[in-house]
């Protein structure tokens, strides 16, 4: 295309394709499709724009970074008066009647009774000692579902004004230092922090969050290839694998799936709701 | 710097994984003082026990092209492994640790056993290339079933019997290596963890949940 002018370069295609027409059409579409898409949103989500996730670990053969497609998630962590409409619709996901091959002994531990969440879980903080079963059952009883690790992150990695969040030094800085407070015995109300910059509150700061395949963060356990063994991600060089050492909070999030079952019920650990475009 | 900083990143995670060990061992003693206290109040029993992998509902197709849910299995012990059919690595040294578990048998036992194959590889094992795999690597047609299902109900699976996957590079999948044993109620009474390894113990925990 060197030296060809502009208007020879528009001559050349169908009018259609020309750019100055083109360019308008394509902004009156973008226009249109983004009020779709707004009115389109369910209730309380947010879209996470297209964007990509960097695993903390991988083998040679795969690839940096994986392409995750836009998708919907809840503004907010769900919340225990959410949970409280779900075990009223579901009460065989009542506290006392919760099987324990689908939640531990420490199912809504918190809770005063089973449709009673009582002062030591108040109704706008996040509903925490939830199983994945539970949250899992919870997201099919919305319609909905739970995000995958690539979806959580690449939203999670968005600070308050950039979605790469992994570059604002600042931003990291203030993760790393919600990470050094300890969980408070009864938790805050959800939505009290900054929003990010897709509108989503508390990804970070207030509970870990389960996501659809925690299971597939392979801490021990079979290492094909080399990627995923204790002493890759343990030993001294064990750092070499990981996309990037200084993620602590990254590292803990791998770390701290990595050492979860499906049934666990923990006081920081709740949970979101993902849907797809 | 780094390095001191990343110790401390992995200190800490090794701490919340410690903390969760304990949890996971107190929440089985929790568990087991329950069932008892619940056969104790002899109140209404369930259909399937608490901790009964046959209260999923997911369904499954076997190598027959036979649609089947887990509760299917029920009634007698099973022996389960979760694999796929174009592991190169790690599966068939498992499937050799099953058809060893078998050959271990007695076979008034093994008449009575279940083997039951469950693939991660929801795209390329589908029933034809399950029955495939029966013929190569030459399982009985009698108390072996080869299963394939949708991605969300291996993965429910894999959590319910603490299988932790992902799909790796190259059409493969990364996986834990762990061989269950159901009883004939679907619950897990014993896990082995490992390629190759001693499988008496498993052998013996059969030969206790059959009629002998």
């Amino acid at each position: 295309m060197k030296g060809t002018s502009n208007i020879q370069r528009q001559a050349a295609r169908p009018p259609w394709r020309r750019p100055a027409r083109f360019g308008r059409w394509l902004r009156v579409a973008g226009c249109g499709l983004l009020a779709f898409v707004l009115n389109a949103a369910p209730a309380d989500m947010v879209l996470i724009a297209n964007g990509v996730y960097r695993p903390m670990f991988r083998s040679a053969a795969e690839p940096k970074a994986v392409p995750v497609k836009a998708f919907y998630l809840d503004a907010l962590p769900v919340t225990v008066n959410d949970f409280l409409g779900f075990v009223r619709a579901n009460p065989r996901w009542q506290r006392s009647r919760a099987k324990r091959i689908f939640a531990d002994e420490s199912y809504l531990n918190n809770w005063a009774g089973d449709l009673d969440p009582g002062i030591n879980a108040p109704a706008r903080s996040p509903v925490t000692y939830v199983s994945w079963f539970a949250a899992k059952a919870f997201a099919q009883w919305k319609g909905q579902r739970l995000p995958t690790v690539a979806e959580w992150e690449c939203a999670a990695s968005a600070s308050a004004t950039r979605p790469d969040g992994e570059n604002d030094p600042r931003f990291q800085a203030q993760i790393q230092q919600w990470y050094s407070r300890p969980t408070p015995a009864v938790l805050p109300a959800a939505g009290a922090d900054t929003a990010n910059v897709f509108g989503a509150h508390d990804l970070h700061g207030l509970v870990w969050e389960w996501v659809a395949d925690f299971n597939s963060a392979l801490i021990s356990g079979d290492s094909r290839e080399g990627g995923f063994s204790d002493r890759r991600f343990f030993c001294g060089g064990g750092s070499q694998g990981a996309r990037d050492p200084g993620d602590y909070p990254g590292f803990m999030r791998y770390a701290f799936r990595g050492s979860l079952q499906a049934d666990y019920c923990v006081h920081n650990l709740g949970f979101r709701c993902a849907h797809d475009l | 710097m780094n390095t001191s900083k990343l110790s401390f990143a992995l200190a800490a995670a090794l701490l919340v994984n410690a903390h969760l060990l304990r949890a996971a061992e107190l929440n089985t003693n929790a568990a087991v003082r329950s069932c008892c206290a619940a056969k104790e109040a002899g109140g209404l029993r369930p259909a399937y026990a608490d901790k009964s992998l046959y209260q999923v509902e997911s369904q499954w197709t076997t190598d027959g092209g036979k649609p089947i849910r887990l509760r299917g299995l029920a009634g007698q012990p099973q022996v389960m492994l979760m694999f796929f059919s174009k592991c190169t690595s790690a599966c068939p040294i498992l499937l050799n640790d099953l058809k060893r578990i078998s050959a271990a048998l007695r076979p008034e036992q093994r008449a009575q056993v279940g083997f039951t194959l469950v693939s991660f590889d929801t795209e390329r094992d589908t029933p034809a290339a399950l029955a495939e795999y029966r013929q190569a690597w030459d399982l009985p047609l009698k108390n072996w079933t080869l299963l394939s299902g949708h991605s969300d109900d291996v993965l429910e699976l894999a959590a319910l019997l603490g299988v932790k996957y992902r799909k790796a590079a190259a059409g493969q999948f990364a996986h834990s290596n762990v061989i269950t044993v159901l009883n004939a109620k679907g619950e897990i009474v014993r896990q082995q963890i490992g390629l190759h390894e001693d499988i008496r113990e498993t052998v013996q925990t059969l030969g206790k949940l059959v009629r002998n």
